[in-house]
């Protein structure tokens, strides 16, 4: 037998005894169980987590008692930035290098 | 089924869910309907006894199902067929690779299918179809899943080449050592 002929019915034999195998029907049912019951748990979730978003955090983000420390926190933080920018500032303006400092030196002594 | 059992019901309650859920999951059945029984039969050639391909079918959906948009999304529109047996595939290696044990029943304890021949030819036939089994579990892992892919699943090379993350030349030269190691196999009996 030549060696294309050999391999035609080697392939011809695994495709026979490879045949798709038929799942049982009890397992169609199975996983169909199993996924309608993940996907009615998923949508229950969400449904449950849009519904308290909506009752309890919408109230209190009508509550002006809340407003005050989002308001404070904004003030600090923006008297922080100025701050650290005057600071820079001044920092910037002050003489540089060795010379500089040997006269500042100087001017302290006397 | 999602999207199916519950749609009816969905539509009249206030709770249902958004329409592109109800349409994944529409989807996701048509996909799981088309391909239950390929992600069967390479589970069952995988593990050879059809326990543990029912469980690891169940699980490989399980799995798909939970990451089926972002498939859906990244694979623009080519089927997901490679997709689900590799996801089978890496379950399969995990389930062995947890319980630190061989398959109990490996391949050799799949039984050929039936043939509608007249009887001689049966029983001559039978012989060869359970020679190959066999031989089939001496050749090495990706040769012998290759094969399973080709021959159970009628999967061509490029989708073999998807599901075992391959590329479409490497995959035709492992089919074909896979094929001529199995006839050495054969003749050296």
């Amino acid at each position: 037998m030549s060696e294309q002929a050999g391999e035609l019915k080697l392939e011809r034999l695994l495709a026979d005894a490879l045949r798709p195998v038929e799942p049982p029907e009890s397992l169609a049912t199975r996983v169909e169980t199993t996924l309608s019951s993940i996907a009615q748990q998923a949508a229950a979730e969400l449904s449950n987590w849009a519904d308290e978003l909506s009752e309890g955090e919408r109230e209190a983000l009508r509550d002006p008692l809340n407003w005050v420390r989002p308001v404070a926190a904004v003030a600090v933080g923006g008297a922080a930035a100025a701050a650290l920018v005057l600071v820079e500032a001044r920092r910037r303006r002050r003489p540089h290098g060795v010379r500089a400092t040997v006269e500042r030196r100087i001017r302290d002594l006397t | 089924m999602p999207g199916e059992g519950e749609a009816s019901g969905a539509e009249s309650s206030t709770k249902a869910p958004p329409a592109d859920k109800a349409e994944l999951d529409r989807a996701f059945t048509d996909l799981y309907r088309t391909h239950l029984r390929d992600v069967y039969s390479y589970a069952y050639y995988k593990v050879g006894n059809h326990h543990d391909a029912e469980d690891l079918t169940e699980q490989a959906f399980l799995q798909a199902y939970r990451h089926f948009e972002r498939a859906r999304r990244e694979s623009n529109g080519r089927p997901l067929r490679p997709w689900l047996i590799r996801i089978a595939h890496n379950l399969a290696s995990n389930y062995y690779r947890d319980r630190a044990r061989r398959p109990e029943a490996n391949i050799e304890a799949v039984e050929p299918p039936a043939h509608p021949h007249e009887t001689e030819r049966v029983v001559e036939g039978r012989e060869e179809l359970r020679e190959v089994i066999a031989r089939l579990d001496d050749l090495p892992d990706d040769r012998r899943e290759a094969l399973i892919m080709r021959f159970a699943l009628g999967m061509d090379n490029r989708e073999i080449a998807r599901a075992l993350g391959r590329s479409d030349g490497a995959t035709k030269v492992l089919i074909h050592r896979a094929i001529k190691q199995l006839e050495e196999l054969m003749s050296d009996e």
